[in-house]
């Protein structure tokens, strides 16, 4: 893969002076930060910091109102959002984005389409080599094997969550990005999902977004904390915990 | 093991299963049941018409209102080759179905890139246009008064003479080709590029996270659904010997949007069920009213609030329970 | 130019502002609906139509132009009224097109239901005596219905701004279009608020018609023509927004009365190069930011 000049090939994604306004709102200013790779970092501020923009932002979602957006050292601030699966990068979203009335197999098989066949209109897709025994894995290791016949919409919460996981893999992405993977998930839930993506973030960088602190300091080897739009502190999760200005804007704030 | 999910009637499956041998079987009997041979040819038609606009609604989940610049290009382009190309029945075809595709990349080029509920507008209008370019070009279309003298009285085919002007025969060509179009369309829909069709409908976003070209999707199945409605158009202008201007009216856009939601949208057959229900409404309520546009209305108002999967549609769903 | 051509563009613009003021009539209520409900009402074109013989239908009944002026829109108004309640409210929440269609359904049965009552063809429709004659604007003789029309448009908009900017109803309207689930919270009841901004709506959609009849008489066909216009000025100016409504429909206006001039048989297309030229470059319209008014 290209090696960046100058910084080691350490660095997976960076952004560079990235701000996003919506109007006059400023939801982010000028953040500048590294991610490194097959390392986890998190992203975590109160709610409103905007994490969820900035989570956009590096997804491909949205270009920024200025700054730069850098991939393994490829400038990617105005890719379209379809090209990033292509490129390496997969994403879950805040709130459950999956095919509702399309079966759970299918949900994942489509995914793994993508990088097959796009436009064919001819060739019955039933005969595209090893989609769906490929799928099944990615069931099966997200734990979702005996639903996969089930349609989408009618998985429990933390199922879809899971699914969306599947989906997010079915791409191969050597860049995982998950927003809230655990929103709205009970503490069993919590932990079957925080064991996934410890699991996979042996193979791949994990970027996450949360806003439970607690959560998240066990596994990350890296923190961004955001606070209205700026980047208020970043480090390893104890650098972090004993930064002043974090400790003032958790302070008296209840943990989820 | 699992069980499936919903046990379903044996014989339904059977026909599920055979579908294309058995909708064959039926289109070839289907004349012998209808009053008047022409009708069942305008159902057939109609309905091919139908299909293409469900490829793009009922699939897709892109609602237009200009489906009647498509119809009316093929129809045009079909007898424009005739009148005044000279060009044989089956080069005339052909025309109508490019004409339908080339509109549509046209209007699809504009219209996709407005979101969601703007799609509806924009092609109503964009169709408008198209009536009006049409309208003024009297001497390619004859404006008001329609093309006339679109007349294909012998189909040759491999040494075969088909007389068109018999009604019976001339149901059968159309057929043969509704039956072509819609063996094209399932292959269509059981390709990679029909499971596309399908995520994109249900989810974009998610759609575009997995590494898909949501707007070239949205373009080539429209694109599609022009070939469909030209070639509908051309058998049209066949069929009738002549197009009319009102090809190109709103109403012609409305009325297959109607005859969709009627008979079942994102189902196989469903677009032919609209098609009839709408045709024979209209044979059958004009022979003791005269406002059978009304009762087709109501009707579909009644489908919209409480029937939204269609008449078809609702079938499917009740035999699947 | 010579100076007398000056004259004639000018009495031109002057024709394409009378013809703006009824796409602005019109299409204000367009986007009112869009912007409050996000409901892109196929009907609306039937209510112009409809407007536009409920008045026909006054007159014969031997009442005068002013009593239509008010009488038509308090009556299309109620028409929306009743239809908001009954056939779309059932329909929120089931996806977007499903107003759409069933708004487009009721179009058809309403044109039905005209033919049905007054005929296929369509009927003349008089300039109220009063208001026929030219008056002299500077630079020639202009038909005083069409300044009349214009002022009236200008009044309902000067009322319309009114109403949003300076009542507490209107504040309602307002903050809802931007964010329906506030206003609820703060306990307003938001189904009577949508019930009424469709009346609002569909009133003036009537009064358009009214007002248009004089100048294209009354066909059941007249609604499905200037809707697909009407597509165009909020395309131009953006969904939602009522400045852009305003603008956009001026814009129209003129475009189609100026192309007249030069190449009569291109009026009506040019619009719609209009339109697809904003499709290319700002697809959101001018003002557009959907959900919002401006």
């Amino acid at each position: 893969m290209t090696t960046l000049t100058g910084t080691s090939s350490k660095v997976i994604l960076r952004t560079t002076g990235v701000s996003k306004k919506f109007g006059k709102f400023v939801a982010l200013n000028n953040i500048s930060a590294e991610f490194s790779r097959d390392a986890i970092t998190s992203i975590i501020g109160p709610n409103g910091a905007g994490k969820s923009t900035y989570f956009n932002l590096l997804s491909g979602a949205f270009p920024p109102s200025s700054g730069k957006v850098e991939f393994e050292g490829r400038d990617v601030t105005n890719v379209a959002q379809h090209e990033f699966a292509h490129m390496g990068i997969a994403k879950s979203f805040q709130i459950t984005n999956v095919f509702p009335l399309l079966t759970t197999r299918e949900n994942v098989r489509v995914g793994l389409q993508a990088f097959v066949s796009r436009y064919d209109i001819w060739r019955p897709r039933a005969k595209l080599p090893g989609l769906v025994e490929k799928a099944d894995a990615l069931l099966a290791m997200v734990g979702l094997w005996d639903r996969r016949e089930r349609l989408a919409k009618e998985l429990a919460h933390g199922e879809q969550r899971a699914l969306e996981i599947g989906m997010a893999l079915a791409t191969n992405p050597r860049l995982l990005l998950l927003d809230e993977p655990t929103a709205g998930m009970s503490p069993e839930e919590t932990r079957v999902m925080m064991d996934l993506i410890v699991k996979l973030s042996k193979e791949r960088t994990v970027i996450l977004v949360e806003h439970k602190m607690k959560l998240v300091m066990g596994i990350s080897d890296r923190v961004l904390v955001l606070h209205h739009g700026e980047l208020l502190a970043q480090g390893t999760p104890t650098e972090v915990r004993q930064n002043e200005q974090v400790k003032r804007v958790y302070l008296g704030q209840r943990e989820h | 093991m699992t069980q499936p999910a919903v046990p379903s009637a044996g014989w339904f499956d059977f026909a599920k299963r055979h579908r294309a041998i058995l909708a064959s079987i039926f289109v070839l009997v289907f004349p012998l049941v209808m009053p008047f041979t022409a009708l069942a040819v305008n159902i057939l038609i109609y309905g091919l018409y139908a299909v293409g606009f469900n490829l793009l609604f009922g699939y897709l989940g892109l609602l237009s209102f200009g489906h009647a610049a498509l119809f009316g290009t093929g129809a045009y382009l079909c007898g424009i080759a005739i009148v005044h190309l000279g060009w044989p029945w089956y080069a005339a075809i052909v025309m109508g179905i490019l004409g339908g595709a080339v509109m549509a990349a046209g209007i699809g080029a504009l219209a996709i890139r407005t979101r969601g509920i703007y799609f509806a507008m924009v092609t109503m209008a964009l169709s408008q246009c198209v009536f009006y370019l049409f309208y003024q070009a009297v001497d390619w279309t004859g404006g008001e008064n329609g093309l006339r003298g679109v007349n294909v009285r012998t189909i040759d085919i491999f040494g075969l003479k088909l007389d068109f002007i018999n009604p019976l025969t001339r149901y059968y060509v159309v057929a043969a080709f509704v039956i072509l179009a819609l063996f094209v369309l399932s292959r269509i829909l059981a390709s990679p590029f029909g499971a596309v069709i399908e995520a994109v409908r249900e989810n974009e976003a998610r759609a575009r996270a997995s590494g898909y070209d949501v707007t070239r999707t949205r373009l080539i199945t429209f694109i599609l659904s022009g070939a469909f409605c030209g070639l509908a158009g051309a058998l049209m202008a066949l069929h009738l010997s002549i197009v009319p201007i009102e090809i190109l009216h709103i109403e012609t856009s409305g009325m297959v949007v109607m005859m969709s939601l009627l008979g079942g949208m994102g189902t196989f057959f469903g677009p032919f069920v609209g098609a009839a229900v709408f045709l024979l409404l209209e044979n059958l309520v004009s022979i003791w009213t005269v406002h059978w546009q009304l009762i087709v209305g109501a009707v579909f108002v009644i489908c919209v609030l409480f029937f939204p999967a269609g008449i078809w549609g609702t079938i499917l769903k009740r035999i699947n329970k | 130019m010579a100076g007398l051509s000056f004259d004639l563009i000018a009495l031109q613009l002057f024709t394409g502002l009378a013809l703006g003021a009824i796409y602005v009539l019109f299409a204000i209520g367009l986007s009112l609906i869009f912007g409050m409900l996000t409901v892109v009402n196929f009907a609306h074109g039937a209510f112009y139509m409809v407007g536009a013989y409920v008045g026909l239908f006054l007159l014969s009944l031997g009442g005068n132009f002013w009593l239509c002026l008010v009488a038509v829109p308090l009556i299309v108004g109620t028409i929306g009224l009743v239809v908001e309640r009954f056939l779309i409210r059932p329909l929120y929440g089931r996806g977007i097109d499903y107003p759409l269609l069933l708004t487009f359904g009721l179009s058809y049965v309403m044109v039905e239901l005209i033919r049905i009552a007054f005929g296929k063809s369509g009927y003349p429709f008089d300039t109220p005596e009063i208001l026929q004659g030219a008056v002299n604007i500077g630079v020639g003789y202009f038909p005083l219905y069409r300044l009349f029309v214009i002022g009236i448009a200008a009044a309902v908009l000067l009322g319309l701004w009114l109403f949003l900017e300076r009542t507490s109803f209107g504040l309602i309207i307002r903050a809802g279009a931007r964010d329906p689930q506030i206003v609820r919270v703060l306990g307003v009841n938001v189904s009577r608020v949508w019930l009424f901004v469709f009346g609002i709506g569909s009133g003036i959609a009537g009064l358009a018609g009214l007002l248009a009849a004089p100048l294209q008489g009354a066909i059941p066909e007249m609604g499905a023509t200037i809707l697909a216009e009407a597509f165009v000025v909020t395309v131009v100016g953006g969904m939602g927004s009522i400045g852009g409504a305003v603008i956009a429909g001026l814009l129209v206006g003129v475009v189609v009365s100026m192309t007249s001039l030069f190449a009569p048989e291109m009026a009506k297309v040019s619009i719609f190069a209009l339109m697809a030229i904003v499709l290319l470059i700002r697809p959101q319209g001018f003002f557009g930011r959907a959900g919002l008014m401006s």
